[in-house]
């Protein structure tokens, strides 16, 4: 039994369906609405306390709640893995307060709600991806007042972004943030991609996915319609790059996804994995073997799947 | 005698580059600056002297655009069209301040971004006007710099590594760069050492008279207004009390005021 | 002839504002001209006004009443009613001043002070160089200073410069106040020769000499201005 449906005494359920109240639900997506219409620019609103501390994704969780109907199927990914506390936790809520049917496959997902990861399979049209968002103004850090910074955006005064980037040359040889990269949305606004890598920036140029952004403790949310142009900040002289490996991806062999080091033993032994859980497993099923997926398998630490 | 009745004006120039009618300020009953009126040529160097109090800064942040004036008109012809600088809306103003305007403050914190490379902060105004090729920026960067002596060395150290003398060049250079037609200058020298101030002031005076720039400088020093100004405009609690070319109104005084003010220093 | 200057009715007071509002009357009813080419020597004990009189024309200090028509780029200019840029632009292209001190700009060397005039109007680099050694050479200027910024030097050596400045591009009109003061009897020579040569080149001069010899050599005409004196 999930907790919205009716006890069998027929008094009233615990919970509404996907635990916020239907007003809450619709002061949500007229936000979402609002930020559709005005990508990259974050609209307030008036976030709810949840039963969960802000910080562990309220604003995702917020967003979801507003979408998620019983046909939806619902993706919660966590660093790239679906299988953190984080993720299973947030999977959990929506089974019971909103009936969903949860996946851990990308392409059957309906709403995938990340934190720090977009799937390596390409999104398609119809799919919605919920971002949690820590810190949703990414000039804060250059520019503490906020009435300032809502007029920069304003009148697109985005110079102090472009120093940010040009110290990071200066003293580093080159742009040091990898992850947070902030992006010119459809050559208007300057907007935080959330904390993903800065390797997922160009999955959000053009992308055929809704991409909607919510940021629970600094209430706002922002939206990428779909096919919205997402430009990484660069300099013509120092274009745009996202990160890359000397090596494949240990267990799938896979050589284009975000890898994560892994340490595997206690004498400096390490090798790197795709950071997408999922991804990497299908490869496997599809009989992709990366050069240690054997000694991995041999001390327990995945199962060898043989195609 | 009124110095702006001439009628023997040269047509020099075909226009005042700011052209400045009834300027006031008021906080409450008290006078800040009081029925302010002057124009400005491309290329001149106006002084405003007076003591603490006498409403000298008052009337550079009304004339800066920093602080709306309660009545009177700063219009600016920087461009095709007279602007009114309080008339036109926020961000007009905002873009002006940042590419045809410079102001040079006196506390060189105030001017400049502390966390910032030297580089950084003299490249900000070319980047906030979208200048998007590292090296090119770097390359301005440098060369102005050395404009104002500092070495390209220090490009990578930040403002907070920086005697006081060197925190007022890089502010300078961080202005300059952008090419402004006019300056605001509060101050200048104040708050550095006397062997810092001539250095400074020598290098004012090369720029402004190199570059051709229309200043505007705030100061109580009359020796500083002697060395970088050629006119000036003395103020009294609130009010224009005397103006004039600058080595007549300090050699020549005529109001009281100004007669106390000249006598007061020991030599300029 | 052409007239460069042309006093009007020119009276001046200084009224002391801060001494119970003392009154100063220097001079009244000053009227005269000065031709291009012409010397004029101002005479009078000291203390007449002589000084004063040169201030206000060179428009430094502002006469109680009266006009002083200056001829600048060919036509008469008012320079008591002209405003600050216009005096500025007269003082640049036609008014020189050759004071007995030169004001030190910290920094700048020598040979770049001589050269500034030349540079504001307009010659090359390499002509204003050749020209400004040439002149400090005249003035018997040691070429080990000419890179060096005056502020260290004798009043001698400074007054040198000064006038090297003002005379290696001599102005349609000069003010000359006292210039060899303090200069030994050879670069005294040199400065009547160059004021000589300004002359011969069209320059109209008014000065203060206080060398009888040098005020010899130097004057065409003499103006006791203890006549405009007031009583």
């Amino acid at each position: 039994m999930t907790v919205h449906q009716m006890p069998a005494d027929n008094t009233k359920p615990a919970y509404n369906y996907a635990y916020l109240d239907e007003q809450t639900k619709r002061m949500i997506r007229r936000a979402l609405l609002k930020a559709v219409a005005v990508p990259g620019y974050q609209v307030p609103f008036g976030s709810r306390e949840m039963p969960l501390a802000r910080g562990w994704g309220t604003g995702g969780i917020q967003i979801t709640a507003a979408l998620i109907g019983p046909a939806d199927t619902l993706k919660v990914i966590d660093q790239g893995a679906d299988d953190t506390t984080n993720a299973v936790s947030i999977r959990k809520f929506f089974e019971r307060t909103a009936d969903a049917r949860t996946s851990e496959a990308t392409e059957e997902a309906t709403i995938i709600q990340t934190r720090h990861r977009i799937p390596e399979a390409p999104l398609k049209s119809g799919q919605v991806m919920v971002y949690q968002v820590p810190m949703p103004e990414p000039l804060r850090k250059l520019e503490p007042r906020e009435a300032e910074t809502r007029k920069m955006h304003a009148w697109a005064e985005y110079g102090l972004m472009q120093v940010k980037l040009y110290e990071s040359i200066a003293r580093f040889g080159e742009v040091t943030t990898t992850y947070d990269y902030p992006v010119m949305v459809n050559g208007r606004y300057v907007m935080s991609p959330s904390p993903i890598p800065k390797f997922d920036n160009p999955k959000m140029h053009m992308s055929p996915a809704l991409q909607l952004f919510g940021a629970g403790r600094e209430k706002r949310i922002y939206a990428l319609p779909p096919y919205t142009s997402v430009k990484s900040l660069d300099f013509e002289d120092h274009p745009f790059r996202i990160q890359s490996w000397s090596q494949p991806c240990g267990l799938c062999g896979a050589a284009d996804s975000y890898l994560d080091e892994v340490v595997i033993d206690d004498r400096g032994g390490r090798m790197f994995v795709c950071s997408d859980s999922h991804y990497c497993e299908t490869r496997r099923a599809e009989g992709h073997r990366g050069a240690m997926l054997g000694d991995a398998a041999a001390s327990g630490l995945v199962e060898e799947t043989n195609p | 005698m009124t110095l702006h009745v001439a009628p023997a004006a040269l047509d020099l120039e075909p226009a005042p580059l700011l052209s400045v009618a009834n300027v006031s300020r008021f906080y409450g009953e008290r006078i800040g600056c009081a029925d302010v009126s002057f124009d400005l040529w491309p290329g001149e160097v106006l002084g405003i002297v007076g003591e603490s109090g006498s409403g000298k800064s008052t009337l550079l942040r009304c004339l800066a655009g920093i602080d709306k004036p309660d009545a009177g008109e700063v219009l600016f012809r920087g461009g095709s069209e007279p602007l009114d600088i309080y008339s036109v809306s926020e961000q007009e103003r905002r873009r002006l301040m940042r590419t045809a305007w410079g102001i040079v403050h006196q506390n060189p914190r105030d001017g400049l971004r502390m966390d910032v490379t030297a580089g950084g902060n003299v490249g900000e105004r070319l980047m906030d006007r979208g200048d998007r090729h590292y090296g090119e920026i770097r390359e301005r960067a440098l060369d102005w710099l050395q404009r104002v002596e500092i070495a390209g060395s220090r490009i990578d150290d930040r403002p907070r590594q920086f005697s006081g003398g060197m925190q007022q060049r890089l502010q300078i250079a961080r202005v300059l760069v952008s090419e402004p037609r006019l300056v605001f200058m509060d101050e200048p020298t104040g708050g550095l050492d006397v062997s810092v101030q001539a250095r400074l002031l020598d290098l004012l005076r090369v720029l402004v008279r190199d570059l051709g720039l229309a200043a505007i400088i705030v100061t109580h020093d009359l020796a500083v207004a002697r060395l970088l100004t050629d006119r000036l405009m003395v103020m009294k609690d609130g009010k224009v009390v005397e103006q004039g070319l600058t080595d007549q109104v300090l050699d020549d005084p005529h109001h009281a005021y100004t007669q106390l003010l000249t006598s007061a220093v020991l030599s300029v | 002839m052409t007239t460069m200057i042309q006093v009007e009715n020119v009276a001046k007071t200084f009224t002391l504002h801060n001494q119970g509002g003392a009154r100063l009357p220097v001079f009244d009813n000053v009227n005269f001209h000065v031709e291009a080419g012409e010397a004029l020597v101002l005479a009078g004990a000291s203390g007449a006004g002589k000084s004063s009189l040169l201030r206000i024309l060179y428009g430094n200090y502002r006469p109680t009443s009266g006009t002083i028509h200056v001829t600048h780029a060919g036509r008469p200019v008012d320079i008591v009613a002209a405003v600050p840029r216009t005096v500025l632009d007269i003082r640049r292209r036609t008014l020189g001043f050759v004071s007995q001190f030169l004001r030190v700009i910290p920094r700048v060397s020598t040979l770049d002070i001589v050269r500034d005039p030349l540079l504001a109007r307009g010659a090359t680099p390499e002509t204003a160089t050749e020209r400004a050694k040439a002149m400090l050479a005249r003035l018997n200027l040691p070429e080990r200073l000419w890179n060096l910024a005056p502020a260290t030097f004798s009043g001698g050596e400074q007054q040198r410069v000064n006038i090297a400045r003002s005379f290696v591009d001599p102005s349609a009109i000069m003010l000359i106040d006292e210039p060899t003061a303090s200069l030994d009897a050879a670069n005294r020579d040199v400065v009547v020769e160059l004021i000589a040569e300004a002359r011969a080149a069209g320059s109209a001069i008014v000065g203060i000499f206080h060398d009888e010899a040098v005020r010899e050599k130097v004057a065409t005409r003499y103006l006791d201005i203890t006549a405009f004196r007031k009583a």
